[in-house]
């Protein structure tokens, strides 16, 4: 009963195509309340597209996912509600280029979830206190580093309140050195309490952050489990050779 | 938020400066038709008739304007206006507008040195002819056909005439003269005679009458008289129009025309020419360019001005108006596939009736569209749209045709992340658009709205086919009544320039604020975050 609860969100053989290229062929996962599932595997994978057909960017083509029970893919079903409490971090940041700062974190509040305007901006300043993003609120988007611009964009995602924080390869646009500042924010985040799901190509940070680890490739969920076991003990020829790639410089 | 109520406030100001501005001369069309008499002419054809811009010598206002007509016409249209109780009120109208503005009922008549040719006939009724003239072609006097004697001696010679007249036609008749391309007015071909590009032109003896007053090194070579030439009689006689089935106007104006003796239109006709707009020859010759510029700003001054504000207003309510009529169809034409069939065939039903619109008046000449739009509706519909209104109608269907494509190109330019990060807020289809696309859409599509909004206020000057006085029209008047025509054009394109560059400056100085600056300053925006610091130091 109280496993049960703790289920954000249920992903039942999601398959994905793009005309005759089937992308997805079954995944199924489960993400459950404070957890932080990390995703990895080869490029082409289907890691992304993953991700964006859980936040229903990409419509799915078959399979079911369930959000506290009810399949957000049935005829009817508030599309814009789930999507506002399922965020999403873009790896180009995607800011909104004709807001400032504190607006791109406002607006979604405004709109979506009808907050006040002294409400929403209350929430807007202290999630961009917590990402250190403060004292650039008049800022455009435009006069922003990568890292700053991503810190900001996790903001305003988490002023949403979100139950489920997707990142899709949040650091990959980024510059070397501007990495770990985004890293800490997220690092930050997940001692919250947020549940999150993890895109990524840092596996030293996903080995650290994470609570469960997929390697998707192919389609399919190869592999997946603790960190420990994805990382020092995989099982799967296909695990294997990919994180072969990354073991002497990552972790 | 603020700077952009700010720059809307502008805009109104400015839109309302100029609507009361053109309102001047925009005054609605006479009140009862039962009291004013209409009559067309092209107020430019002197001495049948032209535009001063004072009452003297018992001239008459023309409708829409400041200024006023006289002339042979005018006197004539006075005594028909007389004895019907009818007040007159010109209709400056453009030669081949004039038959137009009759059928469709713009105008009572048309009085306007016409000739009752056969295939007007078709279109209209004449009444009993008002004057006979003589066909002569006008030459220099040192141009060596001064001496020609029979039609064949014009051999070679570059000769024209008024489009859209039977004078054009008769240059047929000279064997071996070349034919060059007709001219709008007499003022083109005045000026042409001067500069040399044509040897003559074919008119009446009344035009050479008249222009021997401006001009006197000119001959003019009877052709009546030369063997072999053939004239119908209709063709050499003018008349007055009137709409066909307007039976009574038609015979009370043959009965007043007959009341008329020869002597007092032979009389009419010396005091008309003599009275017609001359140019201040003396003033030519002694002053220089300035005090021409003064004469003719004192002169024609709130012509001017009015010209401008109408050319204004054209251009702005014009460019504003098919904005928003291209932001709509921009919008409608990126709308994504709907799932369900009936709202697919919807919008491609619209989809296709909005690039037919598109199409077409990307597709046509906008002078065209306004002959179209503005006599057309009052023929088939009988609606009597104002000018002004019609100008501003066509100006902004046309100008919507362009920005549609426009906005369209600003709203896929847009970056897909933008629509996909607004997705994943949970925002809907309307407040995406609204509120994050278009907003980016309109400032990336800025440079060719300012394009567009240049492109109007010159091509307001094709309005001149439905007689909108706006700059290039009034440029027309002033330069075919002082025969000026270089120094006219010329401050007229400087006022056009001098417009467009600001135009420009502006909308720059708009896309620069809008944009910002390049980089953050973290020191001018301290003050701001001074406190939320002060109470992390706390925490």
């Amino acid at each position: 009963m109280a496993e049960n609860n703790d289920k954000i969100l249920s992903i039942n053989h999601l398959q994905k195509a793009f005309g005759e290229h089937q992308v997805l062929r079954d995944i199924s996962f489960d993400i459950n309340k404070g957890e932080i599932v990390s995703i990895i595997g080869p490029s082409g994978g289907g890691k992304s597209t993953t991700l964006r057909c859980i936040n229903l960017l990409e419509e799915p083509t078959g399979g079911e996912i369930r959000f506290h029970g009810d399949n957000v893919l049935d005829a009817g079903y508030d599309r814009n509600k789930f999507r506002a409490k399922v965020g999403m971090v873009f790896q180009q940041f995607d800011l909104f280029e004709n807001k400032n700062v504190l607006q791109n974190c406002m607006i979604g509040q405004e709109l979506v979830l009808k907050r006040a305007k002294e409400e929403a901006k209350e929430i807007a300043l202290e999630n961009l206190r917590k990402v250190g993003m403060e004292p650039f609120i008049n800022a455009k988007p435009k006069q922003l580093s990568g890292g700053q611009q991503q810190r900001v964009a996790i903001a305003r995602a988490i002023s949403m309140n979100p139950e489920v924080l997707l990142f899709d390869e949040p650091t990959s646009a980024l510059d070397p050195e501007m990495v770990g500042e985004v890293l800490d924010v997220m690092q930050k985040l997940a001692t919250t309490g947020l549940t999150m799901v993890i895109v990524t190509h840092e596996m030293g940070f996903a080995k650290n952050i994470s609570d469960h680890v997929l390697f998707i490739s192919d389609g399919v969920i190869t592999e997946e489990g603790a960190p420990e076991q994805i990382f020092d003990h995989p099982a799967n020829e296909k695990t294997q050779k990919f994180l072969r790639n990354f073991k002497q410089n990552d972790f | 938020m603020k700077s952009r109520t700010r720059l809307l406030a502008l805009i109104a100001t400015i839109l309302m400066l100029f609507i009361t501005f053109g309102n001047h001369s925009t005054r609605v069309e006479a009140a009862n038709d039962s009291d004013v008499l209409k009559v067309g002419m092209e107020a430019n054809y002197p001495p049948y008739n032209w535009t001063q811009t004072t009452d003297a010598n018992g001239a008459v206002p023309i409708d829409g304007t400041h200024a006023y007509a006289n002339g042979y016409d005018v006197q004539i249209a006075k005594i028909i206006g007389k004895k019907l109780h009818r007040k007159v009120v010109v209709e400056k109208t453009e030669w081949d507008g004039l038959l137009p503005s009759l059928t469709s009922g713009k105008i009572d008549l048309i009085i306007a040195g016409m000739s009752p040719t056969a295939e007007r006939r078709k279109a209209i009724n004449f009444s009993v002819p008002y004057r006979k003239g003589t066909f002569v072609i006008i030459l220099n006097k040192t141009n060596k056909y001064v001496t020609a004697k029979s039609l064949s001696d014009f051999k070679g010679a570059k000769l024209t005439a008024q489009q859209g007249t039977l004078h054009y036609g008769l240059i047929k008749q000279l064997k071996g003269a070349k034919r060059e391309p007709a001219m709008r007015d007499f003022s083109a071909m005045r000026q042409s005679l001067i500069s040399g590009t044509i040897d003559g032109y074919v008119a009446e003896d009344i035009e050479y009458e008249s222009y021997k007053g401006v001009n006197p090194n000119i001959v003019a070579i009877n052709l009546n008289k030369m063997p072999g030439f053939k004239v119908p009689y209709s063709d050499s006689v003018t008349s007055i129009g009137v709409k066909k089935g307007n039976t009574k106007l038609l015979n009370e104006v043959n009965a007043i025309l007959k009341t008329i003796p020869e002597k007092k239109r032979q009389q009419l006709m010396i005091t008309a020419v003599k009275q017609q707009p001359k140019t201040e020859s003396t003033d030519k010759k002694t002053g220089k360019k300035q005090s021409w510029l003064v004469t003719t700003w004192n002169q024609y001054g709130n012509m001017i001005l009015s010209g401008i504000g109408m050319t204004l207003l054209i251009a702005l309510v014009g460019t504003i108006a098919g904005f928003i009529i291209g932001l709509l169809v921009g919008i409608v034409r990126t709308i994504p596939t709907p799932t369900t069939t009936g709202k697919k065939i919807g919008l491609k039903i619209v989809n296709w009736l909005l690039s037919v619109y598109v199409e077409v008046f990307r597709g046509t000449p906008m002078m065209v569209q306004a002959a179209v739009i503005y006599y057309g509706i009052a023929q088939f519909w009988h609606l009597n749209l104002n000018r002004t209104l019609a100008a501003l109608i066509i100006v902004s269907i046309n100008t919507g045709a362009y920005l549609a494509e426009v906005i369209r190109g600003g709203i896929i330019s847009t970056p897909e992340g933008q629509f996909e990060a607004a997705s994943a807020l949970g925002m809907t289809h309307n407040q995406r658009m609204w509120h994050i696309i278009l907003p980016q859409a309109i400032r990336n599509s800025l440079p060719s709205i300012t394009n567009e909004f240049i492109v109007n206020i010159k091509d307001t000057s094709v309005l001149s086919i439905i007689s909108v006085s706006e700059l290039f029209f009034v440029g027309t008047t002033i330069a075919s009544q002082t025969f000026q025509f270089f120094p006219t054009y010329l401050t007229i394109s400087a006022i056009y320039l001098v417009l467009t560059f600001t135009i420009t400056r502006i909308f720059n100085l708009i896309e620069r604020k809008l944009d910002g600056n390049r980089n953050y300053n973290l020191m001018a925006n301290q003050i701001q975050v001074g406190n939320p610091k002060n109470s992390e130091g706390n925490n």
